[in-house]
């Protein structure tokens, strides 16, 4: 489906190592095309004439390595089309990808919610900030191995008394099968 | 307020103020928000002002934040239902419309003709609700209260249609995988007959009270400019993209639902009534003729709606299989994406949700600087944010 834009990318940008990735044995959905993070800019500054509009920066934390998708389509009625680039950072600790502010005006915000999720840093960013969590918030939400920081400016984070842990007891005793305990629980509760 | 004291200072060391000496300016600092009836939510914005004209605006969001995409990542399928609800409370059903097709895409389930054409005319029912509290609040933040008030008396009677239909006046829940919840009756549907027979006769009443008044128009028209080639660099869609004159709607470049069989219209901005294209009065009046066409399709979509199933086969439990896909649908206030990837667990892997405000918010910093506070106001109103869904 992407093949001719696979190869015009190949040849425009000296290793962009472009790849179609599809869904693969047993798999659904859309297939994508894969990049090498280091030519992100350029392949991007050579797709702004074909798709004129980035419209998400998405990531995923597939835990060997986090993905950053760019979701570009082209808002012409007479020519619609739409492609998902893909590029793979398999640094957990420091990861790294150029800035395409100076492409996209949107890519400004996109890229401050995959930092601020991922911990994913953008080079040459011009406002390069937490945008939806506090700026001194520790850690990267989104990520799979994320843990939430036990105090904030001196305040617990999810204090006991404030957790809602009906559906979990609720869960426990169902499963052990204790009709009993169960009639018991729903009546302290008054339901 | 803590720059004015430091000018206080300095003026009474090197003694500015004396006469025939200029007066020394600086620019102050003006937070508007979280708690602001303008900024249509928490939306906090940093104004640097000169006097009244606003230097740099600066948004900072986050008010609102759930966690919602980390939550959806532990909860199944049918569960994320009710989650994606509150992303955008005051158009509930689209989100929950996007979030279901991209599902049934991942799925490959049928959804039944009839449930088709029910959502079809919930979700224009629904862009009328969403359209008519933007319009009554934009004319509230210009000062304007009365259209807020008839606004509000026309949504009502929509509100009222979806508690018959869900159960619920805001957070439906009502949109399922595979199809709807509910059926809806001949009765009901004589009511939504009777609702657009006079919504029309209000829309007129609209137009003559609002978008024709004298005080309105000078109030939008030329405020907030937003250039064709910068909405698509931000990448504005919806109204926004549509105001600023690209005839650019998913229902007709990339049909859903039955749109494909319906006859309709993109209403564009083409600098109606001597306004300058892309302004803040033609991305109202984009939504003004917006809900002329919803009603159109509502009509139409009513007549072909015939007997049958409304939910299609789906198993108890879902399990999707592995992939990702991107779905995206118009809603009222642009273009809803979802990013669903999903690795044959009960649970989403991943949920990424593209918000059409969030992007819109983010052309805010673009179009203040040179506007009047009041003018800002005007431009805050006429982008249409949600801050539920800006935040997530």
């Amino acid at each position: 489906m992407y093949s001719e834009l696979i190869t015009s990318i190949n040849s425009a940008v000296t290793n962009a190592n472009a790849t179609l990735v599809t869904p693969g044995e047993g798999e659904i959905g859309d297939s994508s095309v894969l990049i090498n993070p280091e030519s992100v800019l350029e392949v991007m500054k050579f797709l702004k004439p074909l798709y004129n509009a980035l419209q998400v920066i998405s990531g995923v934390d597939y835990t060997e390595y986090i993905e950053v998708c760019y979701f570009l389509a082209h808002f012409d009625p007479a020519a619609p089309k739409d492609v998902m680039i893909k590029t793979r950072l398999k640094d957990r600790v420091a990861p790294k990808l150029d800035s395409i502010c100076s492409v996209y005006l949107a890519a400004n915000w996109q890229e401050r919610e995959c930092y601020d999720m991922f911990g994913v840093s953008f080079n040459n960013h011009p406002d390069h900030r937490r945008i939806l969590c506090p700026d001194d918030w520790e850690g990267w939400p989104l990520r799979k191995d994320y843990k939430v920081q036990e105090v904030y400016r001196g305040m617990k984070v999810n204090p006991e008394n404030k957790m809602n842990r009906d559906d979990q007891l609720f869960e426990d005793n169902k499963q052990k099968g204790n009709e009993a305990d169960l009639i018991a629980w729903a009546l302290s509760k008054g339901l | 307020m803590q720059t004015w004291d430091m000018d206080l200072e300095e003026l009474k060391e090197e003694e500015t103020n004396l006469p025939g000496t200029k007066l020394k300016t600086e620019l102050l600092t003006v937070n508007m928000g979280p708690q602001h009836p303008a900024t249509h939510g928490v939306l906090r914005v940093e104004i640097k002002t000169d006097s009244e004209i606003v230097a740099q605006a600066i948004p900072h969001i986050g008010y609102l934040h759930r966690c919602m995409e980390k939550h959806c990542e532990a909860i199944d399928y049918r569960g994320v239902i009710p989650f994606v609800d509150r992303l955008d409370y005051l158009a509930a059903m689209s989100q929950e419309l996007t979030y279901s097709m991209a599902v049934e895409k991942m799925l490959g389930t049928e959804v039944p003709r009839r449930a088709l054409v029910i959502r079809t005319i919930v979700s224009e029912l629904q862009r009328i609700a969403s359209h008519l509290m933007a319009f009554g609040t934009y004319a509230l933040d210009l000062g304007a209260f009365s259209p807020f008030l008839y606004a509000f008396d026309e949504r009502e009677k929509i509100l009222t249609f979806f508690e018959e239909i869900s159960g619920a006046r805001l957070l439906y829940n009502y949109f399922w995988i595979g199809g709807v919840w509910n059926d809806i009756t001949d009765r009901q549907l004589g009511y939504i007959d009777n609702f657009l027979n006079g919504f029309e006769k209000e829309l007129v009443k609209y137009d003559k009270l609002v978008s024709s008044n004298r005080i309105f128009q000078e109030r939008t028209m030329g405020v907030g400019t937003l250039s064709l080639a910068d909405a698509h660099s931000f990448g504005a869609t919806g109204p926004v993209l549509r105001g600023s004159g690209q005839a650019w709607d998913l229902r007709k470049v990339d049909p859903y639902l039955i749109y494909d069989e319906l006859d309709f219209d993109i209403p564009i901005g083409e600098g109606q009534r001597g306004s300058e294209l892309g302004d803040c009065y033609n991305r109202y009046i984009v939504r003004m003729l917006e809900m002329v066409e919803s009603v159109k399709m509502i009509r139409q979509s009513m007549k072909l709606l015939e007997p049958g199933p409304v939910i299609g086969k789906v198993s108890k439990v879902i399990k999707v299989p592995k992939g990702e896909t991107y779905t995206r649908t118009e809603c009222p206030r642009g273009e809803l994406g979802i990013h669903l990837v999903s690795m044959g667990d009960k649970t989403p892997y991943r949920l990424k949700v593209k918000s059409p405000c969030f992007t819109h918010t983010s052309i805010l910093p673009h179009i203040a600087p040179g506007q009047m506070i009041a003018d800002f106001v005007a431009s805050i109103g006429s982008i249409d944010i949600v801050l539920g869904e800006v935040d997530r």
